[in-house]
């Protein structure tokens, strides 16, 4: 059985049977992980705020996937463990940098989905949104001058408020300028915390503004995972064969509130109920076994699996020390000489 | 043979192009142009593909300059005016200054703002900008007052590891000149004692430092020695010279060109007063411009920063206190 | 078995408690871990509280309706050993009793989970009722930190300073003034200053800070002379005075009374200091009770004393606690004086020289020789007038001419 976290460097042009079962044990890892962790928030086993991205999995982990952990540069944002996880990043970073674990990425200086590993090509996010963008611009353009930009791709991820941000517009703007290999996923998830798309634009689509920046635009049906796969991956293809930016927006609706302290009771029960409001994970678990990738059987293993791997990067994370104050260098420069 | 405190800028980013190959130039009008002062004239035809125009995008600028350098290159940003900094202070406080603290990777990216008003620049053409990010931890800002410096803390600024908010004053441009660049340069960190006195101290820094001067000699006319500390840096703060210098004359006054409500001249003093209270003879006195935006007409503006004849002044009241 | 704590979690940021609204569980069910056992609602949603581990419910504290603060312990479940250890859950004996703090434990209040809401302080009165200094006096007259540092360094007082017209505004002296001064008189003759001579000149500062004036009365020395002349072994002159003082003291104790604020502190025991000069300076011990014991009685102990305090072998003890003291400066040849008293002490009493004059006697009708002193007193002028001055020195003039009565 392969490992879902290992590097798959994609060199067909379609995507195969590989790919697809690969995204859908990421998927499964990363509602179980989630799920966990919003147990545990809701224990009071973790302090400050949690954000999940359920029914945004399909989506997220389609773009991991189609990247290449070898080289590309994936920043994510909030609702990305599935995109994280895909990518390789380890469990055990999402659950220690949770539970404020010293020995995370972070260690304990920022926590929830503020980490990452910049010089691993995983970027950690701030929480101004659109802010990314332009950091994944910067990282291509230095491999393009340090003769290094072939075949690299960078990606990062929105949510439909987040393209309302003046950082999201300059960035992309200015990707596009440079012509960059950047894949850009936006989540319209219908809801920016409490507020609805028709507060946050007044387009009819998001896709309409790929044309505004000059950039490629595709839509998908984000709750379809064989669709996603497969936009994504045309996506990400195109980026990597000098196309220029590429904007990718995703239509689902956020199945779970803001963050966990949100019970989402703005959300109307219609939109629910609607095409929008189903589970990517059902439709692609239904997917999976109907195109013969895999048997019912072999997804009950791996929600077993995950559920293992998920209790075991929990168990650990907990036994680890938190940073000690009295310990810590408390500076902010790297400059052995410079003080305040 | 003279050089320009603008030709020091243009030198070291030039010697910092050949030396190197992991500094690049992003700005507004630097290419072809070379910048809206010139500061970047002729570089791009020296060294293509590495001094490039950037769109009308000053939070893009710097986030893709943080990008950049935790990919490995020294990215300097020039911004058109500090005054337009305000767009990319998010980037500037929150991604770069908290990113070496956060992840363990430093940003060596440097921030080129010019300062500083002249006559007619306005409000928006003229602010002096240091206070705010060296609030934020984690961001180093140089104020060089000398062309030697210019030159000397923009190279050392690109070398450091830290993100550093390079603030040169627009007014030392051009009529600022010295014979010949410094070979010995002073690290940055460390303030210098521009003129040498006793009876009283002032510590300020960029084109404040030459306004002290011209007042200091007036009032050496009456007898009195006034010794003026450039501080060269804002962060990090020189305290142990302005503490000698204290120590030296028992009075102090803080000048600065920025507003008066907090900042370098209150840092100052606030340090002064909690590490040498034993020291000073007098209450410490500070001198800032008016706090309004910085009027347009050069008379009002004139009368809006501290001048040799507004310094003085403040000086005969702390000589008398 | 092992007992876990089920508490109420910090569900949002500003949260500080949240309402049951449906407990899922009762006493004795059975639970799996990531359970939703208690439905809560917080000002910002509804919200469900889960379990850690499986276990079986032991105890429910929490009831439907009420309001519990954020770290409330509101159940408690069984579990076992194997199952805590899997999942990492907390048991009581670890926590102790979650949602009280240790007493006297302070914490960060920011991540104080286990606090009801915290009551700002209402508005409160003042604990200081006017400003003891005033405040914003421009060009005020004070002394700088850097002066000070320097006169702690060179060991300098304010007073040592008087001499020093200050350039600075106010009139103050600044650091350069004194700089200055002391470079003025760095070339003059000098000498140190002994320990006995600063200890004297602190004394007289501190003493020199209130209104001090002084009366004398010329009073007639022949009965005290004669009466002494007889006694074997002399008693000094001065302890004459000095119980003629006492018992004048006793019948007017406010006389020597200490002022302080607005009372004025009467003496307990009438114990009188006696001034002996010393090499550079004076010492003054002090003699106990002189009221009540007379002068054969004293004679002892006061020339002890006198000794003692010439060979500067006196204890601190014996050198505290007089209320006022007596100085024979008569001895010098001196007429009249402005003696000091000490900076404890309200009055002072001098002695002069006894020179014979010549007085007039109505009785023989010419001018009979006497031997005259003159006894001055100083005092503190806020507690005595010259009235009560003169009272006084007339009450010890008029004692002395009865000296077998002292």
């Amino acid at each position: 059985m392969e490992s879902p976290s290992a590097s798959v460097p994609i060199t067909s042009s379609e995507i195969d049977a590989d790919l697809i079962r690969r995204t859908l044990r990421v998927m499964i890892i990363s509602r179980t992980l989630e799920s966990k962790l919003s147990s545990l928030y809701k224990a009071g086993k973790i302090v400050g705020g949690v954000y999940l991205g359920t029914g945004q999995e399909a989506f997220s982990a389609s773009l991991g996937c189609c990247l290449d952990q070898g080289k590309d540069i994936f920043a994510p944002l909030i609702r990305d463990q599935a995109g994280r996880t895909g990518f390789g990043e380890p469990l055990i970073e999402a659950t220690r940098t949770y539970l404020g674990s010293a020995l995370g990425p972070m260690r304990g200086r920022d926590g929830n989905i503020h980490r990452g590993r910049p010089a691993e090509r995983r970027p950690a996010m701030i929480s101004h949104l659109g802010t990314s963008v332009s950091v994944v611009a910067g990282m291509l353009m230095a491999r393009r001058m340090k003769g290094e930009l072939l075949e690299v791709v960078g990606a990062t991820c929105v949510g439909d408020g987040a393209t309302s941000t003046g950082a999201f517009h300059e960035g992309l703007n200015l990707a596009a300028v440079e012509k960059l290999p950047i894949v850009v996923l936006v989540a319209d998830n219908q809801f920016a915390y409490s507020t609805p798309r028709e507060r946050q634009f007044a387009c009819e689509n998001l896709v309409d503004r790929a044309r505004g920046y000059g950039v490629t635009g595709r839509e998908v049906d984000a709750t379809n995972l064989l669709e996603c796969l497969t936009v994504v991956h045309e996506a990400v293809k195109a980026a990597r064969a000098g196309e220029g930016p590429q904007m990718v927006v995703g239509k689902l609706l956020r199945l779970c509130g803001h963050g966990e302290h949100d019970d989402a009771s703005y959300v109307a029960p219609e939109l629910k109920d609607s095409k929008l409001g189903r589970d990517c994970l059902e439709i692609g678990i239904q997917q999976v076994v109907e195109e013969g990738l895999a048997t019912a059987d072999e997804v009950e293993l791996w929600k077993k699996e995950a559920a293992e791997e998920v209790q075991e990067a929990v168990a650990n994370a907990q036994t680890d020390p938190g940073p000690d104050p009295y310990r810590d260098d408390w500076r902010a420069f790297s400059s052995k000489g410079i003080n305040s | 043979m003279s050089v320009t405190y603008i030709d020091a800028i243009h030198q070291a980013q030039r010697d910092l192009l050949a030396e190197r190959d992991d500094v690049f130039l992003y700005g507004q009008d630097i290419g072809g142009f070379g910048g809206a002062f010139k500061a970047t004239k002729g570089l791009l035809e020296e060294f293509p593909g590495r001094v490039m125009d950037s769109p009308i995008s000053e939070d893009a600028m710097v986030g893709m300059a943080i990008g950049a350098a935790i990919s490995g290159m020294r990215p300097i940003v020039e911004m058109q005016f500090a005054d337009f900094s305000s767009i990319a202070f998010n980037q500037i406080a929150n991604h770069a200054g908290t990113h070496y603290y956060r992840t363990g990777i430093p940003v060596p990216i440097t921030v080129r703002l010019p300062c500083g008003g002249t006559p007619g620049s306005g409000p928006f053409h003229s602010q002096m900008v240091e206070t705010l990010y060296a609030h934020y931890p984690g961001i180093i800002v140089a104020t060089p007052a000398t062309v030697s410096d210019a030159y000397h803390l923009l190279k050392e600024s690109v070398e450091i590891d830290d993100p550093v908010v390079f603030c040169e004053h627009k007014f030392l441009y051009r009529w600022l000149k010295t014979t010949e660049i410094d070979p010995e340069p002073l690290p940055l960190g460390m303030a210098r004692i521009t003129r040498p006195g006793k009876h009283a101290t002032v510590v300020t820094y960029s084109a404040m430092v030459h306004e002290a001067v011209r007042a200091a000699d007036r009032l050496a006319k009456e007898g009195w020695e006034i010794e003026v500390v450039d501080l060269r840096s804002v962060k990090p703060l020189d305290m142990d010279t302005v503490i000698a210098s204290v120590a030296r004359t028992g009075r102090l006054l803080a000048l600065g060109e920025a507003f008066p409500w907090g900042g370098v001249t209150a840092e100052v003093v606030s340090r002064v007063v909690a590490e040498g209270f034993h020291l000073l003879d007098a209450p410490p006195l500070r001198l800032n411009s008016k706090d309004t935006p910085i009027p347009y007409h050069p008379d009002l503006w004139a009368a809006h920063r501290p001048t040799p004849e507004s310094i003085l002044e403040k000086l005969r009241e702390l000589l008398n206190l | 078995m092992p007992q876990v704590p089920i508490i109420m979690p910090q569900l949002g940021e500003s949260i500080a408690e949240a309402r049951i609204i449906r407990l899922n569980i009762a006493v004795g069910d059975s639970v799996v871990a990531d359970q939703e056992i208690i439905e809560v609602e917080t000002n910002k949603a509804m919200m469900g509280v889960t379990t850690l581990c499986g276990g079986t419910v032991t105890e429910i504290r929490a009831e439907e309706g009420v309001e519990y603060a954020v770290g409330s312990l509101l159940g408690i479940l069984e579990a076992t050993e194997e199952e805590i250890s899997r999942t990492g859950a907390p048991t009581m004996g670890e926590q102790g009793e979650p949602g009280l703090l240790d007493e006297g434990e302070e914490g960060n209040l920011h991540f104080r989970q286990t606090e009801q809401s915290y009551e700002e302080p209402k508005l409160v009165e003042p604990s200081v009722r006017g400003l003891p200094v005033p405040a914003g006096m421009k060009g005020a007259h004070y002394i700088s930190p850097r002066m000070r540092a320097r006169m702690d360094e060179l060991g300098l007082r304010e007073a040592d300073i008087s001499a020093i017209a200050g350039s600075g505004a106010g009139g103050r002296v600044t650091v350069e003034d004194l700089e200055q001064f002391l470079e003025y008189i760095s070339d003059w003759p000098d000498s140190t200053a002994s320990p006995m001579r600063l200890a004297v000149a602190d004394a007289m500062r501190r003493s020199w800070s209130r209104p001090l004036a002084s009366v004398g009365l010329p009073v007639v020395l022949d009965p005290v002379l004669e009466h002494r002349s007889r006694q074997n072994p002399k008693p000094g002159l001065t302890l004459y005075v000095l119980r003629a003082f006492a018992i004048a003291l006793s019948e007017q104790p406010a006389t020597a009374g200490f002022l302080i604020g607005e009372k004025v502190v009467h003496p307990r025991a009438y114990d009188i200091g006696i001034a002996v000069q010393v090499e550079d300076g004076v010492v003054v011990p002090v003699l106990r009770n002189v009221d009540q014991l007379r002068v054969p009685e004293l004679a002892e102990e006061y020339g002890q004393l006198v000794r003692q305090a010439r060979n500067r072998k006196l204890t601190p003890e014996q050198a505290q606690g007089g209320i006022a003291t007596v100085t024979n400066f008569g001895t010098f040849g001196l007429k009249w004086g402005t003696p000091i008293p000490l900076p404890n002490e309200t009055l002072i009493l001098g002695l002069a020289a006894g020179i014979k004059q010549p007085r007039w006697s109505e009785e023989v009708g010419a001018f009979v020789p006497v031997t005259e002193t003159e006894i001055c007193l100083t005092f503190d002028h806020r507690v005595v007038d010259g009235g009560g001055a003169g009272l006084l020195l007339q009450r010890i003039g008029a004692l002395l001419q009865s000296p077998e009565k002292l």
